[in-house]
């Protein structure tokens, strides 16, 4: 029974594969960028642009994709990277945002890194 | 297996700089507000974010006419301690419990995982698996002696059933040697899940010269 998007969507993920680092009941953000990009997908689901299970079901594909990669060469984990891919994805699905247009904003510079 | 250890140290830049682009770009195309990603946030940083209730606790042990009327008009006895946010629907239902030498106290959710954000900000993983929710009733003593916590045979062992009408919090026993430590340092003693019942407040370090 929940009253308010924000508690609806945080609980769904808890117990699962995909809930976010917490520490003493707080979300916990260990750079600005993890505090933004958890704050849009909040707020665009909450706007009805797509919804949140979609986004949750594409980071736990991308959760998934990680543990599945080679041990070597394997990035480090990082949630909030893939959370990062799981947004633009259902961004892509839900035709806010055209594949590639993303890094078309961005900086050749910023782009390759 | 060098590529295990070739942590790229641009990596954090990289993420900043792709989120950063995302966001002008959503801003750029209307959908998102520039203050719609803080409004958001805002709900978890002032009114499901912090640990209020650790403070509503340390207030208890100090005070005993307090920890009375906590017990018996749970919201308007939060409300004096005046948190932000307390306002909010589920702040309203909440009722809290004390444990004492004769009664310990266990707070679950066998239907739908309610939580009072308010006082305990976001709920830990576990506290939404059905297992600890059905085990919870069933048997509690075992799951709180997996928590770490052994409760003596003598000692009632009570389990609250939040639901959306009642949300449940505990009031931890004040530990031992305590006695010398102000509101403050008493309430960083507090945890979330010493208010849920599967932890006990741990007595502070000795100091020295006491």
């Amino acid at each position: 029974m929940f009253t308010r998007f924000e508690e609806y969507a945080a609980t769904q993920m808890l117990g699962q594969p995909d809930s976010p680092p917490r520490r003493e009941g707080k979300l916990f953000f260990s750079e600005e960028w993890q505090r933004t990009v958890f704050g849009m997908a909040l707020a665009l689901s909450k706007q009805g642009h797509f919804e949140w299970d979609d986004f949750r079901q594409n980071l736990i594909d991308n959760i998934a994709a990680w543990e599945q990669a080679a041990y070597d060469g394997k990035s480090r984990w990082d949630y909030y990277e893939r959370y990062t891919m799981a947004l633009i994805a259902v961004l892509e699905q839900c035709g806010i945002l055209k594949p590639g247009e993303l890094e078309q904003q961005m900086t050749p510079d910023e782009a390759n890194k | 297996m060098v590529a295990l250890f070739d942590y790229e140290e641009n990596r954090e830049a990289a993420s900043a700089a792709k989120v950063r682009a995302l966001e002008a770009l959503l801003i750029k195309k209307g959908v998102l507000g520039s203050d719609s990603v803080d409004a958001v946030l805002k709900h978890f940083e002032t009114v499901a974010g912090p640990f209020n209730g650790a403070r509503i606790v340390a207030r208890a042990w100090v005070d005993p006419a307090y920890k009375r009327r906590l017990l018996d008009d749970t919201p308007k006895a939060i409300a004096e301690l005046s948190f932000p946010g307390m306002t909010g629907a589920e702040g309203e239902h909440m009722k809290a419990v004390a444990n004492s030498e004769s009664v310990h106290n266990l707070i679950i959710c066998t239907l739908c995982s309610c939580y009072p954000w308010p006082v305990l900000g976001l709920p830990p993983y576990w506290y939404k698996d059905p297992v600890f929710r059905s085990r919870g009733v069933r048997e509690p003593r075992a799951v709180l002696r997996e928590f770490g916590v052994l409760i003596p045979a003598e000692k009632e062992v009570k389990v609250w059933d939040s639901s959306a009408q009642i949300r449940w919090f505990v009031i931890p026993e004040r530990p031992a040697n305590s006695e010398h430590l102000n509101e403050t340092q008493l309430a960083a003693l507090v945890t979330p899940e010493a208010m849920m019942g599967v932890a006990l407040v741990p007595a502070p370090p000795a100091t020295e010269g006491i």
